[in-house]
Order: C-alpha cells, then sequence, then structure tokens
C-alpha cells in the first residue's frame, strides 16, 4: 500500500432492512427515520468503511484511531451508492503504520453525499 | 423525538446513555459488514491483547450522531461535520455516556454555524471518543 493508492469503487444501497438492523444495534428511535425512508448518515458511513475494509484486508492487531466525516446530503433507502476510496497518508512509527484514508460517497445522481477521512495503525508485516 | 437546543455558547447538547451489549455489537455487525472477531468472537478475544470482546468504534461513533440529530434534526444529515480520536475500546458491559457542548457559534448570512465539542465516556469517566462536531443550521429555524 502506497499514499495516492486509489481502491476500486465500491457500489452499495443501504436498504430498510439493513437501516432497521442498524437502528436496533445503536438503539436509534430519533422519530427523523420512522417511516421516512431517511438513512442515517452513520449507516452510510459504516457501509462505505465495509468496503474500505473489504479492499484493503486488515490485520489482526489494526486499530481504528481517528475518524472524520462530512455529512453533504440525505440518503435514501432507495438511492444507489457509490464509494471511492484512497490512501492519502502513510507515515512510519517503529513496527506501526500509521495510514489515512479519504473516502468520498456519491448517490445515483453524481452527487456527493458523505465525504471522510479515515486513520488506521497497522503492525508492519 | 427532537429535543431543540438553546443555541448559546456553552450550551449543553442532550447527552445520550448506552448500555453495551454483545447484542448490540453482534447485530452492528450484521448490519455494518464488519465481523471482525475481535467484536464478535469472545474465543479469539479472549486470546488478544483486549482480552475480549470490543464495541465497534463506528458503533459508539454512531451514538454521537445519535446526539447530534436529537439536538439539530435534519440540518445534522445534511450539514454535519465530525472529527473525532478513538481514545479507548468500549467493551459488553460498559455503559456509555455521550455528551457535548456548544464551544462556538458563526454567524452568517441566514445561517449559524455550530461548533460543537463532543465527548464520549465510560462508567469510570474514561474518555472513548472525544472530538468535535458541527453544524450549519439555518436562523430561526424549527430543528424538531
Amino acid at each position: 500500500m502506497k499514499a495516492g493508492q486509489e481502491f476500486p469503487p465500491a457500489v452499495f444501497q443501504v436498504g430498510s432492512i439493513t437501516v432497521d438492523d442498524y437502528l436496533r444495534a445503536v438503539e436509534e428511535d430519533n422519530a427523523i427515520y420512522q417511516n421516512t425512508g431517511l438513512v442515517p448518515p452513520m449507516a452510510v458511513a459504516a457501509l462505505a468503511l465495509k468496503s474500505l475494509i473489504s479492499a484493503i484486508s486488515m490485520p489482526s492487531g489494526t486499530i481504528h484511531v481517528s475518524q472524520e466525516f462530512e455529512f453533504i446530503d440525505t440518503v435514501n433507502t432507495q438511492d444507489t451508492l457509490t464509494s471511492h476510496a484512497g490512501v492519502s497518508r502513510i507515515q512510519e512509527r517503529g513496527k506501526l503504520h500509521l495510514i489515512s484514508v479519504d473516502i468520498n460517497v456519491s448517490n445515483q445522481k453524481q452527487k456527493p453525499v458523505l465525504a471522510g477521512k479515515t486513520s488506521f495503525i497497522l503492525p508492519v508485516p | 423525538m427532537s429535543t431543540p437546543v438553546e443555541l448559546k455558547e456553552g450550551a449543553s447538547l442532550p447527552a445520550v446513555k448506552k448500555n453495551i451489549r454483545q447484542d448490540n455489537i453482534n447485530l452492528y455487525a450484521k448490519a455494518s459488514g464488519d465481523f471482525n472477531p475481535i467484536h464478535i468472537d469472545a474465543d479469539y478475544a479472549r486470546k488478544t491483547p483486549l482480552g475480549g470482546t470490543v464495541a465497534h468504534g463506528m458503533l459508539i461513533l454512531a451514538c454521537v450522531s445519535q446526539m447530534m440529530t436529537n439536538a439539530f434534526g435534519r440540518d445534522w444529515l445534511s450539514g454535519g461535520r465530525l472529527n473525532v480520536r478513538f481514545r479507548a475500546p468500549a467493551r459488553p458491559g460498559d455503559v456509555i455516556t455521550v455528551s457535548g457542548s456548544i464551544r462556538h457559534i458563526e454567524k452568517g448570512d441566514g445561517h449559524q454555524m455550530i461548533d460543537c465539542d463532543v465527548l464520549c465516556s465510560n462508567q469510570n469517566d474514561e474518555p472513548v471518543i472525544t472530538g468535535d462536531a458541527k453544524v450549519k443550521v439555518g436562523d430561526n429555524e424549527n430543528r424538531n
């Protein structure tokens, strides 16, 4: 892995069943999500990260150290989302690597809905 | 149900308290697709330096987003920003309190940019997540 590396884009939806599971998992009961079709922004973020984790195949001992998100626009359960991710920085710290990855998610109209930067510490193999 | 927040510097956000249970963690794994065994496999996790399963950091961060949604409604969903550090793991049995306060308000043309400190701490008052959250809200807007 190196700075500038881009991962293949991931296409996904956050359907109503996934939203229901997510709301139960985090015990979120805000009426804003009840029968509105709105997707909690952190559910979008979680699935965008899932795509990233699948692409990187994180080794055992990986620690998620920091996270930035910007929720740009609302997402509906009918939306089809595309996530683009790329390595923005790699720093060596002894036997560990600090890796930062930029994530950008857009909807089927190519409109940005979420942006973020996630940073992990990975053990050097 | 949303809880309006008084938009003034120093005002507290409506705190959220969560009992972290393995059931929640397992369900979050299903919803997010993150089945890392450190979260869901007690036998595996016991043999790691963490000594047991831990919640996904994103699960705890979701509670911060919940607090911000309760405070600012749809403005948070399309105008919210989070910048946090994960300080310590949250484990099954932990009680996590999510709190925050308005640090700064910047008035713009027809809107206000609200800058908040956010904190997740466990039952021992140890920080689990620290950081800040920003949200742009319209003037005189009903946030419910």
